[in-house]
């Protein structure tokens, strides 16, 4: 089996350095006791239960987990993109944006925000573009409809806007389509897509799990240096702990729709405190020749169906230090301790 | 504008059409039609041209030589009868200048000369008569032949333009009431392409819209469209094309194309409708319409602007398909009569054909034009529309 190697081991951009400290910044996204469910033929289910964190301005916000931990629906119900059909969001549930509930906001309200002061970037940077239309009409679009811009000055801020993302040509990318775009120019379109309007928040989900790792740190280092410039926040969502330990100030690990623990970068991957950040940490491939014999631990079994979830912590199945208290009771996510919380009623590495 | 039209050219889809011969042949078809269509509208042929009687009954057609039998038909009911007809009235000369056939005007002679050589064709036509059958006393040959000399010289010759345009007239022969076959035939071009167009493009949109919104919005209004196109497609389409064209039979609209389009209308769009909903539903899941949603769109705009350009590929194959279908039952419409009413069409010719026992007495150049007229059409429609869906597929070279 082939491991890819992780970013962060071979990219020069300082890893574990938080990149700025502004922790005194009044939060432009603050998620209080966020709950999401969906209605289905089995009954309903909670995706994400009792979420709450806060992204300041300049601030890049790691998200980490396994597949179906709730990462995707967390930033889906900030830009309030799940079908109102069958999805739930909890009535305690507040979506604080620059003061603005968009838990509760209007339909109107939100088509104001998405695009314009939130934007989102998706993974698959293959089907994020319009096949039909050229790159410099999708951009265009986005500032008609957001901006009073004239025809000239959009098209100087879009030619401008590619630039910024180091496309080549920008002139002549302006009139090409997607196909002829690689991956990688691609992932950057979409960048550029996102960002024209001079959003506030980036939500940017598994925006680098498509790409190479070299095109992946082209892509990472060009978002740090977007919200160094800018000033934007940014929510990254990821399951690659390399991204995470790259680029974010602060990190969430979250597992079967629960905050498992979140802290700063350097803390976390020093001293992770919850067994599943541990067994995270662990699962990276390290290289070197102490490591070139031994098999690469992994953490056993799988999360558990949302509709068989356990009476008490989520993670007893797959925790080696499982005791009684673990199953019959549920954990709760610790007081902040140095801007650290864990649930887990025996965190490791406690100081 | 230019431009835009030489990068469509250039396209991969049109270079793959133009590499395909069937399909270049089957252009040209199309444009021939397309330019007889827009004859047509011109009033190059026009409807009076269709309706008027322009040469003797049932004349043959393909430039099939005439048997004995029908050249003395022809020079005795279409010449003589009505000349001698006219000498018998009260006012002979106000007779004859209203005898009229097609182009044809009784000759500028004076009564007597007239009379003179009406008695010369009589005797003729007699000795003529005594043959049981002309087609096979080929002694009776040369007595045929002055009898048609003799009742040409009641003719007033054609001027050169007018000899030009009888010919046409007469090209592809007359029906049982002396009408230019081919001009019929032309002029069913027109009525053919009319209804094929407007029914193809209004059942296109029609079945797109409500496609794609049924696709991207799903719930109720979903239900909606799935309940209107299944309790539409239940009822039989041509049953249903009656019952509407029967609804219309009283009203004034009858006389215009308007029940037709209606009827068509009403059937045709549920197989657009459903594919476009199919494709809706897929591609809503793509994350480009998901982005165009956090870009801020609005619903309207995401369907319309993001969303249906991507299954104009469809639109343009369901366009061709629904074009000929609509050309098809047009003609089986009118061949009940119950589609077109008061102008020429190919159903109608067909029928007419049978009623008149063309068919059984041999008279085939009716109901071969007609049939001959609409099967090119629909081959080269359906040759190109082939070629399009090969064109527009991805995974065919």
């Amino acid at each position: 089996m082939r491991s890819t190697p992780s970013t962060f081991e071979l990219l020069p951009i300082a890893p574990f350095m938080p990149h700025t400290t502004m922790p005194l910044a009044t939060p432009l996204l603050d998620v209080r006791n966020l709950s999401v469910g969906f209605r289905t033929d089995r009954g309903d289910v909670t995706a994400i239960e009792d979420v709450s964190f806060q992204v300041r301005p300049g601030e890049i916000l790691g998200i980490v987990g396994e597949s179906g931990c709730g990462k995707s629906v967390t930033s889906r119900s900030i830009m309030r993109l799940l079908p109102e059909r069958n999805s739930f969001v909890d009535s305690r549930s507040e979506i604080l944006f620059d003061g603005v509930n968009l838990a509760q906001a209007d339909e109107s309200v939100m088509r104001s925000i998405r695009g314009n002061r939130i934007a989102m970037i998706f993974q698959e940077p293959m089907t994020a573009l319009n096949p039909v239309f050229t790159i410099g009409w999708q951009l265009d679009e986005a500032l008609k409809y957001h901006t009073k811009m004239n025809r000239s000055e959009r098209r100087t801020h879009v030619v401008e806007m590619l630039r910024t993302v180091d496309i080549p040509h920008p002139e002549q990318r302006y009139r090409e389509y997607p196909h002829q775009l690689s991956g990688g120019m691609r992932q950057r379109v979409v960048i550029a897509l996102a960002l024209c309007c001079g959003p506030e928040l980036l939500l940017a989900d598994e925006p680098t799990t498509a790409l190479d790792v070299t095109i992946q740190a082209q892509i990472l280092r060009l978002m740090d240096e977007l919200r160094k410039n800018s000033d934007t926040a940014v929510v990254l969502i990821t399951h690659d702990l390399g991204v995470i330990a790259q680029i974010c100030d602060r990190v969430i690990v979250m597992y079967a729709g629960q905050i498992v623990e979140t802290s700063e970068v350097q803390p976390l991957f020093a001293r992770p405190q919850h067994p599943y950040t541990k067994a995270l940490l662990e699962s990276i491939p390290q290289p070197g020749p102490d490591h070139h014999q031994a098999r690469l631990p992994t953490i056993d079994g799988v999360v558990p169906s949302l509709f068989e979830l356990p009476a008490g912590c989520r993670f007893q199945d797959r925790c080696p230090y499982k005791v009684e208290q673990c199953v019959t009771e549920q954990p709760r996510l610790s007081k902040e301790v140095h801007m650290r919380k864990v649930r887990c009623f025996f965190p490791i590495n406690e100081s | 504008m230019i431009a835009s039209l030489g990068r469509l050219l250039g396209t991969r889809e049109a270079r793959k059409l133009r590499r395909d011969k069937g399909a270049m042949v089957a252009s040209l078809v199309i444009g021939v039609y397309l330019l007889a269509t827009i004859a047509v509208m011109c009033n190059v042929i026009s409807r009076k041209d269709c309706s008027e009687v322009i040469g003797p009954n049932s004349v043959p057609g393909f430039f099939r030589a005439q048997p004995p039998e029908s050249r003395f038909e022809v020079a005795r009911t279409s010449m003589l009868k009505p000349v001698m007809r006219a000498l018998g009235r009260s006012d002979p000369t106000a007779a004859l200048a209203d005898v009229k056939l097609g182009r044809w005007k009784v000759a500028d002679k004076s009564l007597d000369p007239l009379r003179q050589i009406v008695a010369d064709a009589l005797v003729l036509q007699h000795e003529l008569e005594k043959s049981e059958n002309l087609d096979q006393d080929t002694h009776l040959e040369s007595k045929l032949v002055e009898f048609e000399r003799k009742t040409a010289e009641l003719i007033e010759p054609l001027s050169k333009q007018d000899h030009w345009a009888q010919d046409m007239a007469m090209l592809l022969g007359t029906d049982a009431q002396g009408r230019s076959i081919f001009f019929r035939a032309i002029y069913s071009i027109k009525v053919a392409i009319q209804i094929g167009v407007v029914t193809a493009v209004i059942s296109v949109l029609i079945g797109a819209t409500l496609g794609a919104a049924a696709g991207y919005f799903g719930g109720w209004t979903d239900h909606l469209v799935v309940w209107l196109y299944t309790t539409f497609s239940s009822i039989p389409s041509l049953v249903l094309l009656v019952v509407i064209a029967y609804a219309f039979s009283d009203s004034d609209a009858k006389e215009t194309l308007l029940p037709v389009y209606i009827a068509f209308c009403a059937t045709f769009w549920i197989g657009t409708c459903r594919v476009i909903r199919g494709e809706t539903m897929k591609l809503k899941q793509l994350e480009y319409i998901q982005a165009a949603r956090t870009a801020g769109f609005g619903s309207a705009r995401i369907l319309f602007k993001h969303l249906l350009p991507n299954t104009a590929h469809l639109l343009l194959i369901n366009f061709s398909l629904l074009l000929i279908g609509a050309i098809k039952s047009e003609v089986i419409l009118s061949y009940l009569g119950l589609g077109v009413q008061s102008q020429p069409s190919w159903g109608i010719m067909i029928r007419d054909a049978g009623n008149n026992g063309d068919v059984i007495a041999g008279r085939f150049w009716q109901i071969g034009t007609a049939t001959f007229f609409m099967f090119f059409l629909v081959l080269a429609f359906n040759i190109l529309s082939d070629a399009l869906q090969d064109a527009f597929d991805p995974k065919h070279l």
